[in-house]
This record gives structure tokens, C-alpha cells and sequence, in this order.
């Protein structure tokens, strides 16, 4: 398969960014923590489906979407809890509920684990086949799965708090996870995926390219072609279209 | 309340209803149409609106800005899911310094949708 590129696209595009990309793209075909590399690109699959199920049009047409019954088109061999993770989490994110969560969870088709390696999985395809669509270019094949079995790896310091999910707290990123954001402050949306780790690693490194670095969020002084100005009202216009609070 | 804090450095006080209201309102953010319009075509699902959209960027501001404003929406479109999949509620720091300015913007309505049954 060839290497993820952004040769055909009209405009230059910064290394640091197909550098990203790539890195994402060679994870993504691996066995995680909860999910092998053929259900990571199947996930990555229903992630991109997503938009097309009726089921899903419906819903975000209505008044609730939680009133809306009915079968989601999938395309791969997921669990049914597994794709509608994907499906609601890809195209009506603003309106997800705890009451949802924890019936998704009751259900019993998947872990915590396995759910927050879901999420990591659609967000890193959504970001990057978002950021095509913003230049013009087609999205990226997805990669070739590579053969594996999950690590069933759970961070022994993550624990519940007031999210549904639980994180690794501030200061007990240690030991094997000593590197995910270092000293200082971190905020609940860097541990919000701790769960599995390296999404954390992931997340930082996609954001890196994507956004500002870590050691330069309160620098606002700090700008590419758009100044910070510029940029936190292209991130925050794009936040509140999609309803999200945080 | 980044966008407000990279203003308040330079000592700008940047209009926030922007964000909320999109180009109705006036932020004081340099080419904030251009850059609001591209990033309400990127979270739309019009093709012609986003094409539209890239090409006044690109004509304005050049290919570099467009690569930046392509990269922090799309960013964005992937903290905006990890935010709600997870339920994670706002910093305690954050909370506190952002208790006027969200109900001036009305941002409540969104937190009120997570305890929805």
C-alpha cells in the first residue's frame, strides 16, 4: 500500500502533519489494548459509514435521538453496541447522554476498555479524514491490519471519577506511564481516554501537528500562518456547531 | 476562554458571540468571516459550501492559513467527540474562571443535554 502522502494535494502541507497522520495510520492497523488491528480498521471503517446510515439521519433530525428506534447500516461484523458507539459518537456527539452510556454499558457486548479504544479509533479517523476534506484532498485508504492479539493492558491508577470513564488521575500518570503528560496540569480532556494509554499518546501527538504543542497552550503569544487569535475562534466556532460544553 | 485569554494578551477584548452566534455576531478577530465561514463549512455536510469556503480562504489569507485552519477544525472535531463520549466534566480552574462567561454565551444548554434521559 503506498504511504499515506499529501503529494496530490493543491497546496503545500507541513510535514509535521503527514508525519502525524502516518504515525496514527501505522497504530490504527495494530492490535490495541481491547481490539485486534482487523476490528481497529473495522471500527475506523463504521466510523466513515457512519454519516451515510438512515438510522443516524433520522435521529439528528429529531427533537430526541433517543426516541428514534431502529437499525443502524453497518458495514463490518462489530458488536450492535459497538456500532452504535460509533454511529451516535460520529454524528451526534453534542447530545450523548450518561442515561445512554450506562445502558451501553448494562448491555454487557463491551467493556469500558473496549469502549474508550472505540472512541480513540473513530476520533483519529474523523480528525484525519476531516482535515482531507478541509484541503480538498480524498481521505486516506485505510491501512492493511496487522496480525496481533490486544494487550488486555489496563493502567493499574485508573480509577472513576466524575466522568463516565475512568481516567488515570493528574498526578498518578507513573511508572509505565510516566511520559503522558508530565509535569503540570492535566487538563480532563488529555486523561479523558487514559483508560488506554497510548490514545493519550496519540492524542498529544495528532494535536502537536494539528493545534498548538502541550508546552505552549498558555503561550498566546504562539502562532503558524494563523495567529492564536485566529485559531482558538476556528476551534471554538467548531465546538459550539457541534453542541460540545467542555 | 482561549480565545478570550490570546486577546487579552495583546490586550484585545474579543467579542465571544461570535463563537455562539457565528457570523451574525462580530468577534474583532482579524478575517473572523473568512475563518468562521470555513469552519462552519467544515462541520456542515455542503460540499459546494466548503469548496466555497476554501477558495476565499486561500485567495486571502494563502495555502499556508488554509493548511492551519484545516488542521485546528478538524482538531477539534476529534476533542469535541472525545469530550462527550467521556463525560468529563469542565476543569475545576475552568469551572471557576468561566462561571459569567458561560452564561453570557448560554453554554449551559449544552451540559443540560448530558443528564437528558
Amino acid at each position: 500500500m503506498a504511504e499515506l502522502s499529501y503529494a496530490g494535494a493543491a497546496i503545500p502541507v507541513r510535514a509535521d502533519l503527514p508525519d502525524a497522520h502516518r504515525r496514527a495510520w501505522q497504530r490504527l492497523a495494530r492490535a490495541g489494548n481491547w481490539w485486534t488491528g482487523a476490528e481497529r480498521v473495522a471500527i475506523a471503517a463504521e466510523a466513515r459509514n457512519a454519516s451515510r446510515c438512515p438510522l443516524c439521519q433520522a435521529r439528528k433530525a429529531s427533537l430526541s435521538p433517543y426516541t428514534v428506534p431502529g437499525a443502524h447500516s453497518s458495514v463490518g461484523q462489530l458488536p450492535g453496541a459497538a456500532i452504535d458507539v460509533i454511529h451516535r459518537v460520529v454524528t451526534d456527539p453534542g447530545r450523548l447522554t450518561q442515561a445512554w452510556f450506562s445502558k451501553t454499558m448494562e448491555c454487557g457486548e463491551i467493556t469500558d476498555g473496549q469502549y474508550v479504544e472505540i472512541i480513540d479509533v473513530l476520533v483519529t479517523v474523523i480528525g484525519t479524514d476531516s482535515f482531507c476534506r478541509g484541503v480538498g484532498v480524498a481521505p486516506h485508504p485505510l491501512p492493511r491490519p496487522q496480525p496481533g492479539a490486544p494487550s488486555r493492558y489496563r493502567p493499574a491508577t485508573a480509577k472513576m471519577e466524575r466522568a463516565w470513564v475512568a481516567m488515570i488521575a493528574a498526578d498518578q500518570a507513573i511508572g509505565d506511564e510516566a511520559d503522558l503528560w508530565g509535569e503540570g496540569r492535566a487538563s480532563n480532556v488529555i486523561r479523558a481516554l487514559s483508560l488506554v494509554p497510548d490514545a493519550v499518546r496519540q492524542l498529544i501527538d495528532l494535536s502537536d501537528a494539528h493545534y498548538v504543542a502541550r508546552d505552549r497552550i498558555t503561550d498566546f503569544s504562539y502562532g503558524r500562518s494563523l495567529s492564536r487569535p485566529q485559531m482558538e475562534l476556528v476551534a471554538a466556532r467548531v465546538s459550539a456547531l457541534r453542541g460540545c460544553f467542555y | 476562554m482561549l480565545l478570550r485569554a490570546s486577546g487579552q494578551v495583546k490586550g484585545e477584548n474579543f467579542d465571544l458571540h461570535a463563537v455562539t452566534e457565528g457570523t451574525v455576531a462580530r468577534s474583532g478577530v482579524a478575517h473572523e468571516e473568512l475563518l468562521v465561514a470555513f469552519a462552519e463549512a467544515i462541520v456542515g455536510d455542503d460540499d459546494g459550501a466548503l469548496a466555497m469556503a476554501r477558495s476565499r480562504l486561500l485567495q486571502e489569507l494563502g495555502p499556508n492559513a488554509l493548511v492551519d485552519a484545516a488542521a485546528v477544525a478538524s482538531n477539534f472535531e476529534r476533542m469535541v467527540r472525545i469530550a462527550d463520549a467521556t463525560g468529563i466534566p469542565l476543569d475545576n480552574f475552568l469551572d471557576q474562571m468561566t462561571v459569567d462567561l458561560r452564561a453570557d454565551l448560554k453554554l449551559e444548554r449544552f451540559a443540560a443535554a448530558k443528564t437528558a434521559q
